[in-house]
């Protein structure tokens, strides 16, 4: 059988492919500086996680995980629809503190700090999705549908709306397009996905808790884009291989966990100020960032 | 009784807080980078302090010198070696903006490597007991903390306002390509704003470190409140940034006295955010780039 630990790493890519390609709907190809991302994918992990602890079963919740992270997409969009440039960027960024501080202290409801542990493994019309194998199988099915629509929604007349609003709104304003409606509905695809990667992970990992959505993650899911490329789904794709596994060369150094997590951060942080630096397009990427 | 120590609490906050706010507002209004690894900044010069002191046994005012000297160098550096090279490539806002969150994670994690994860406290003032101020009960060195920020607050208004550096710095502030035409080298402005203003918070930092314990991830926390401060004043602008560090403090002082003390950031958090969606601009600030038109 497969080495449990490339499975472990398989899982993951797939869960960042996700989270990537989503994430390249609204800042690659729409020009949205979104760093509320991380906000979508926690609350994605959280309504799956406490509607399948409610009895829903684990599609429906998966879903609704989606369309939940969705709503709160378009409600970020409207709220934020008359900001610009890095105004927007840092009201986004407010959106995911303000989202990870309700998840810490709505103790009632989400066991604020201490997380929630012990998420049942999905079943799917009666089937359980117990090992890893299996989720590994079932990861990926989701990271090739997502990517299947992400390329169809990218290559279709509205994908080209999306990409003209990026590249000068006012002249796609004055064609006649809404430009707000072409935002808002970018914003609803990405976070819908963003909540699907979401219920991936908690039902993965089996334990959530309001750290795995802070501002660490939004810079790692941020590195993978850009390293990547931006408004290249290719590029999404190599660039979340590359950097989960970047970190995992460290392990034949056989360092020990306490200098193994920073020195992760270190290289996600160098490989994004370096990737700035020198070559804003992303490794793949077909437009600069901003 | 309890109304007075919750305004004392808050103003020893706001004092932080300001420490924070101005030097970020200071090199935003300067060089327009949301230049987020200010708050590493001041927790690296708590670190510095703490090792010349603590670690290295250094008298404890020359380890403080030292460390607000090393604090504007850190600054010189970030500055040149960052964010002139991005700006010379005509980076936009974003791109300063997403290359400073990196740094910052950058710098918490070496500080983490270095230093780990437990906490570190510096023991220059054994815990005193308080003294009551009018129903309030607070420590020697938070009045120190309080009087320390409102004279460099009040310093650099000064230095803003009447030196000839303060002029230019405001002629940068005000427009950057009018500035150089008449003379102005904006380079050297803006080098100087972040020198000053992470020696602001190299202050902050040691003043954070006498008053608790030191944890590599305070940073984070550290710019959310400065950075919400200066928000709610209007970030272009040092006074503004100034009140709105202490109309923060009070807010989330006063909060907890109807929600629970967890309550406490968030309180920040949705300032923050409200501020940003409705007056972007502060309540003192100028409309400027913020909004279309």
């Amino acid at each position: 059988m497969l080495n449990p630990y490339f499975v472990h790493l398989g899982i993951l890519i797939c869960i960042y492919i996700i989270l990537a390609l989503s994430l390249n709907v609204t800042l690659g190809y729409t020009g949205l500086l979104n760093l509320g991302h991380v906000a979508f994918f926690g609350i994605g992990a959280y309504t799956s996680t406490l509607l399948v602890k409610a009895g829903v079963p684990f599609i429906a919740a998966f879903i609704i995980a989606g369309l939940f992270a969705s709503v709160f997409g378009y409600l970020l969009v409207l709220a934020t629809r008359k900001l610009k440039g890095d105004y927007l960027a840092l009201a986004t960024l407010g959106f995911s503190f303000v989202v990870t501080s309700v998840l810490l202290n709505w103790s009632s409801l989400t066991r604020g700090p201490l997380g929630i542990s012990g998420i049942p493994k999905p079943e799917i019309f009666g089937l359980l999705i117990k090992s890893n194998n299996a989720y590994f199988l079932f990861a990926i099915v989701i990271a090739v549908i997502t990517y299947l629509i992400i390329w169809r929604i990218t290559k279709s007349p509205f994908g080209r709306l999306l990409e003209a609003t990026r590249d000068d709104e006012l002249a796609t304003r004055s064609m006649g397009k809404n430009t707000f409606a072409l935002k808002y509905k970018a914003m609803m695809i990405s976070a819908f996905f963003a909540g699907l990667a979401g219920s991936l992970f908690a039902h993965y990992i089996t334990f959530i808790d309001p750290s795995s959505f802070a501002l660490t993650e939004l810079i790692l899911i941020f590195t993978i884009v850009i390293v990547g490329g931006i408004a290249s789904l290719g590029g999404s794709v190599a660039g979340t291989i590359i950097i989960i596994l970047i970190p995992e060369l460290l392990r034949f150094f056989a360092l020990p966990s306490s200098i193994l997590g920073p020195m992760r951060q270190i290289i996600y942080a160098l490989l994004l100020i370096f990737i700035l630096l020198y070559r804003p397009k992303g490794l793949f990427g077909r437009v600069d960032v901003g | 009784m309890v109304f007075t120590q919750l305004l004392a609490n808050s103003l020893i906050a706001g004092s932080i807080y300001a420490l924070v706010a101005v030097g970020f507002s200071l090199i935003y209004a300067t060089t327009k980078i949301m230049h987020f690894a200010h708050g590493a900044a001041v927790v690296i010069g708590a670190y510095i302090v703490y090792t010349l002191f603590t670690l290295w046994g250094l008298n404890f005012w020359v380890a403080a010198v030292l460390t607000v000297i090393l604090s504007a160098l850190l600054g010189y550096f970030m500055f040149r070696l960052l964010y002139v090279p991005l700006k010379k490539k005509k980076a936009s806002n974003v791109i300063l903006l997403i290359a400073s969150i990196g740094l910052l994670i950058l710098f918490e994690n070496i500080v983490l490597l270095v230093y780990g994860a437990d906490v570190k406290t510096i023991g220059f003032i054994q815990v005193a007991q308080g003294l009551p101020i009018a129903g309030a009960v607070v420590t020697k060195l938070q009045i120190v903390i309080f009087i320390v920020s409102l004279i460099l607050c009040g310093a650099l208004y000064w230095l803003m306002q009447k030196t000839r550096l303060g002029r230019n710095m405001r002629a940068v502030v005000d427009n950057e390509e009018l500035a150089s035409i008449t003379g102005i080298n904006p380079r050297k402005i803006q080098t100087a704003a972040f020198m000053i203003g992470t020696a602001l918070a190299g202050v902050a930092g040691v003043l954070v470190g006498l008053e608790q314990n030191l944890e590599p991830s305070l940073g984070i926390a550290l710019i959310i409140k400065g950075f919400t401060g200066a928000i709610i004043g209007g970030i272009t602008s040092v006074p503004a940034a100034v009140a709105g560090s202490f109309i923060l403090g009070i807010a989330e002082n006063f909060g907890i006295w109807y929600l629970p003390s967890g309550y406490k950031d968030a309180i920040a958090f949705v300032l923050l955010f409200i501020f940003l969606l409705w007056r972007p601009t502060g309540l003192f600030g100028l409309n400027k780039g913020v909004k279309d038109a």
